[in-house]
């Protein structure tokens, strides 16, 4: 009969925030059920001590037999080469003396008078709320007791402490909201003092991109990423957008990664728009960027066939090119002569129906999605009707692509609805 | 083939509830008032609420509430707006709205928001369009929309609108299904919903809906369960609910059920949760499912219970 050994949960917190202290470069934290351990080779195994848990002890065993006696709380913290694992089974227990511990003491901080006592008490509020943080990583109270605790003071290395330590919740709760505005508000923190922000916002960038590699579409990393674009100057966008391209090459069905090049692009047009003279990019320039960005994607849409998200991204980069070249009343103009624009307009629709055409195709092939392709094609040549004037509709309704087109649309449900905005092009046409 | 599995989800919440000795039910622990208003109004809209205990419910709600107005995830916790909504809202189902300060509740919420029309979730300043929604919905239904600035907070919510004609978090952010209810309820409970394109809307709104009939929140995702609400509550708001498949989706939803042992995940044959429960029956209750009370799509509460708040003061 296996005999329990009981454990205090307090001893169990106090492990884990000892090898919290000791190590400031730890960069993983990870739940792992006991079982795992062994496969860990039993090197760096961690067991609480039965001392009061100042000091831990390391295991050179290898597969460490699970004899009488042995219980399952044994096997807690697997320690190694900045990285943490904890024990699936004790996270209970763990949580539980966490959070009593940090209410305690962020009670004892807000309510005493005595700085002595505040002062301890708040060397216990960092130290509980980290480690209820690798618990519960959504932990409001937790993250604004260190946001209170912070503030109060000007200590720029706090700051880092706090990227260091969202970092390291995210390493294991890539998605955590609280995480990433707690990290959102450090740069606004740090933004108060520091003119430049270049350096931390690359910093930062690069980041994000280390946790979106693992986890598909996180929509608050990405959100994050934006957001940033707002501290960054057209060097460093012109920089993200060459940087990043590669990453969306090899991640076509990512929508939130094409979004985000939407988001770069947009900032090159809006910061035009601002006469910013020092910090905006050349009519020209930007024009030859948006053709680049549109043969780029054409190049993807045929080699991965049937990608929604490329299409979406098209679709954006059609619409913003051709509202421009329209030189509509408060739409900034890229080409500065009105007589090219209307053919430019036309020229561009009889190209992108040729294009559309071309990907409406459906060989005998059923290894790739050519029937995808070829509604996603449909869809976006509807779209672009939609959104752009009448004259577009003109164009399309002429050319030899346009019951094909109608047809792919009732394949895919939208048929009676083209219909009838079509009637009422064809009424104001 | 499906049928709604009343009684098991009606078992399944009740339970859900009392559990709290495993790890997955404590690390909850700090947003169990989003949990109350999930459990809560399924109950309501399956005809369950007087399962449960009025009174206790009600008294620890008002436990969580602390001295600036607003309300925490759990007792001792924080205040922030996502959870001060939450209470509102429980509060509502079980008419009891008379026993708040309104005024103090309020003016916390009032007190965040920024110059620019946006809202912040807190004293802590993080900004989301989701936050502009929980303001309005919080304040209207408390009648103390005069409280903030609505033409700036209208200007924030449509500065934040996409080329695709969705919404993000904030101005720039991807379109999302959920950011898209909030911002078209808050642009519905405002009186502003003619100042969108309708059309763009729904045509965003229609291209979530996937073969198997399911909704996902954006392009090239999975299908989930609590699309259903938001995709589903913003094309009725915007009046296209006829752009996509009803039936369909209905069939999705019913496919989510676990029928053994009650609740809904948010895809079949997953581990079901409380959130996707109440996603679910919501969602089936917009496309008229038998049986179940009809729901508002913007207050996100039931026609009954809104009424009984605009139409009897």
């Amino acid at each position: 009969m296996m005999s329990k050994v009981t454990v205090d949960p307090y001893e169990l917190l106090a492990n884990l925030e000892n090898i919290l202290d000791s190590d400031p470069h730890i960069e993983e934290v990870g739940f792992i059920h006991p079982s795992q351990f062994a496969a860990f080779d039993g090197e760096g195994a961690v067991i609480p001590s039965s001392s009061t848990g100042n000091t831990f002890e390391v295991l050179d065993e290898i597969n460490k037999p699970k004899s009488e006696g042995a219980s399952s709380f044994e096997n807690v913290f697997l320690y190694r080469e900045h990285k943490l694992g904890i024990s699936s089974l004790s996270l209970f227990l763990l949580y539980n003396a966490a959070k009593d511990a940090f209410f305690t003491s962020y009670r004892s901080y807000r309510l005493s008078s005595d700085p002595l006592i505040k002062k301890a008490a708040e060397i216990d509020v960092m130290k509980h709320s980290r480690a209820l943080l690798l618990l519960s990583s959504d932990f409001g109270t937790a993250w604004n007791s260190r946001k209170m605790i912070v503030s109060k003071k000007s200590l720029p290395s706090l700051l880092m402490d706090e990227l260091h330590l969202s970092a390291l919740v995210l390493s294991y709760s890539p998605k955590s909201e609280r995480s990433w505005s707690h990290r959102r508000w450090v740069i606004k923190m740090i933004a108060q003092k520091d003119e430049d922000l270049q350096d931390i916002v690359q910093k930062e960038s690069v980041f994000v991109k280390t946790i979106v590699g693992n986890y598909k579409m996180n929509y608050r990393a990405w959100s994050y990423r934006c957001w940033l674009v707002s501290y960054m100057s057209i060097t460093q966008i012109l920089h993200e957008l060459q940087i990043s391209r590669d990453w969306a090459a090899l991640h076509v069905a990512d929508n939130s990664c094409y979004h985000y090049r939407s988001c770069l692009l947009l900032k090159i047009i809006e910061k035009m728009h601002h006469d910013h003279v020092s910090d905006c990019l050349p009519h020209v320039e930007i024009r030859r960027l948006w053709q680049q960005e549109l043969d780029w994607v054409a190049s993807l849409i045929n080699r991965y066939v049937g990608r929604e998200a490329l299409w979406l991204h098209r679709r954006f980069l059609s619409l913003i090119w051709m509202k421009h070249l329209a030189n509509d009343d408060d739409q900034i103009a890229l080409c500065n002569s009105c007589a090219d624009n209307i053919e430019n307009v036309s020229r561009f629709v009889k190209d992108e129906l040729i294009f559309a055409q071309q990907c409406s195709i459906v060989p005998d092939n059923d290894f790739e999605d050519y029937e995808a392709q070829a509604i996603h094609s449909a869809d976006y040549i509807a779209w672009l009707a939609k959104q752009m004037p009448v004259s577009f509709f003109v164009e399309l309704e002429k050319s030899s692509h346009y019951e094909t087109f109608k047809l792919l649309l009732y394949q895919n449900g939208k048929g009676s609805l083209w219909e009838s905005m079509a009637a009422s092009w064809r009424r104001s046409a | 083939m499906g049928e709604l599995e009343v009684e098991k989800h009606a078992k399944y919440i009740l339970a859900v509830e009392k559990k709290k000795d495993d790890f997955q039910s404590v690390v909850m622990e700090h947003l169990r008032l989003n949990g109350a208003y999930w459990g809560l109004t399924t109950l309501d809209i399956i005809g369950k609420l007087d399962a449960v205990n009025s009174d206790d419910v009600v008294s620890w709600i008002m436990q969580c509430q602390d001295e600036s107005g607003g309300f925490g995830g759990n007792i001792g916790h924080d205040p922030h707006v996502l959870y001060t909504l939450s209470a509102i809202q429980v509060l509502a189902l079980f008419n009891k709205l008379d026993i708040l300060d309104t005024e103090k509740v309020a003016n916390y919420i009032a007190s965040l928001q920024a110059d620019d029309g946006s809202f912040a979730g807190d004293i802590w300043g993080e900004i989301d369009t989701r936050f502009s929604y929980i303001a309005i919905c919080s304040l209207a239904l408390l009648h103390q929309l005069d409280k903030i600035n609505v033409e700036k907070a209208v200007k924030y919510i449509l500065s934040c609108q996409n080329v695709d004609g969705g919404f993000g978090c904030i101005p720039g952010g991807e379109s999302h299904a959920g950011q898209i209810f909030c911002c078209v309820g808050a642009l519905a409970i405002t009186g502003h919903l003619h100042l969108l394109d309708k059309d763009l809307l729904g045509w965003w709104l229609s291209e979530r809906q996937v073969k198997c009939g399911g909704l996902n929140g954006r392009p090239e995702k999975l299908p989930d369960v609590c699309y259903s609400w938001w995709v589903l509550s913003s094309l009725i708001m915007i009046d296209r609910i006829h752009w996509i498949d009803k039936p369909k989706l209905v069939q999705f939803i019913l496919d989510c059920q676990d029928k053994e042992n009650g609740g809904i995940s948010d895809r079949p044959d997953d581990a079901v949760d409380v959130y996707h429960t109440y996603f679910g029956i919501a969602g089936l209750s917009l496309l008229e499912y038998p049986g179940l009370k009809p729901i508002d799509p913007a207050y996100a509460l039931p026609v009954d219970v809104v009424n009984r708040i605009f139409l009897s003061s």
